[in-house]
């Protein structure tokens, strides 16, 4: 497969896909924080797990974006290398 | 918005069957009458009889068909062999290749009127994306036994506490986003295909948006399988 075509599929695989799973780890982490203030502890502890769950789900989108990033940056890498040897 | 005339509902309307209205049907026969049920039923048929067709008996020289599936295949094992080795592809290509086909056809099969693609049900791609996450644990802790939690630690002991949250989510976050976008896209088309037909058929609006539609079916079933295969590699990594 040609160098061309190969950087497209991940670019398009990869950036096409890092939106959804960004929004998709924000809800996650806010859903399980307002799962455990209103089933777990019954309101007791209102806001806290809330905000708790939205921070780690933040996280959790930055993780996996820069998971990406790193990812592509290392293949960049590798691919120089390779063309040198 | 009008209803969409789906065939097979009305062949099967026409023969008694009950064809359910809304999302989901209530009892048993309605839920299997469902369309995006006898679709995938339809698209599953025409790969078999398809690929049973044109590579029943394989030649030394190959004809028009059998060269068309060298190449798709072939085009797939480089890919798969390039980013996840040789052992994995040769255990997972039949999955992973009858995936990437079945996503293509399902979503192509929408542009044509009286058909609709299964892909546009969440029941469908989230069926494929819990088949997917299972089996990229499955690799995982096949591969390093029970140390296939140090995937879940992040790279240092003092770290573990904030780390493994935020692995969980974004791991479970795979599970959501993969089944979704695939969905959203394909809804999307399908829904904006129908809106467009009803308000200026007859005028060709929606010819450019199916152009578009093929260029968004075959870019989605793709990167499923692109991101089915990067999970299949990362499980098969050493922790970092």
């Amino acid at each position: 497969m040609s160098d061309f075509k190969k950087e497209m599929m991940f670019l398009l695989g990869h950036y096409g896909h890092i939106g959804i799973t960004f929004v998709a780890s924000i809800f996650l982490g806010m859903g399980a924080g307002i799962l455990l203030d209103q089933k777990v502890f019954d309101g007791r502890t209102a806001p806290w797990f809330t905000f708790i769950g939205l921070a780690f789900g933040i996280a959790a989108g930055f993780k996996s974006l820069f998971d990406i990033l790193w990812k592509s940056s290392k293949e960049l890498e590798k691919d120089k290398t390779d063309q040198e040897d | 918005m009008e209803h969409p005339i789906l065939f097979i509902s009305v062949i099967l309307e026409a023969l008694g069957l009950p064809v359910p209205h809304g999302p989901v049907g209530h009892t048993f026969l309605e839920q299997i009458c469902a369309p995006y049920m006898t679709y995938t039923w339809l698209v599953m048929a025409f790969l078999f009889f398809v690929s049973k067709l044109t590579v029943s008996n394989l030649e030394m020289v190959p004809g028009k068909g059998q060269n068309f599936w060298e190449i798709v295949i072939g085009g797939l094992d480089n890919f798969f062999a390039e980013n996840m080795g040789r052992k994995l592809t040769d255990q997972f290509f039949p999955m992973l290749t009858t995936f990437g086909l079945y996503i293509a056809v399902a979503n192509l099969i929408g542009l044509i009127p009286g058909f609709m693609s299964p892909t546009s049900s969440l029941n469908t791609t989230l069926a494929l994306t819990i088949i997917v996450w299972v089996s990229h644990h499955f690799i995982g802790i096949r591969e390093h036994g029970l140390n296939y939690y140090k995937h879940f630690m992040g790279p240092m002991w003092w770290l573990v506490p904030l780390m493994l949250p935020i692995e969980i989510i974004s791991n479970l976050a795979r599970l959501i986003s993969l089944s979704i976008r695939l969905f959203g896209n394909i809804m999307a088309k399908e829904t904006l295909l129908g809106i467009l037909f009803m308000l200026a058929g007859a005028f060709f609006a929606p010819l450019p948006i199916m152009l578009l539609g093929v260029l968004v079916s075959l870019v989605q079933a793709m990167v499923f399988v692109l991101l089915a295969v990067v999970y299949f590699g990362q499980a098969q990594e050493h922790a970092h």
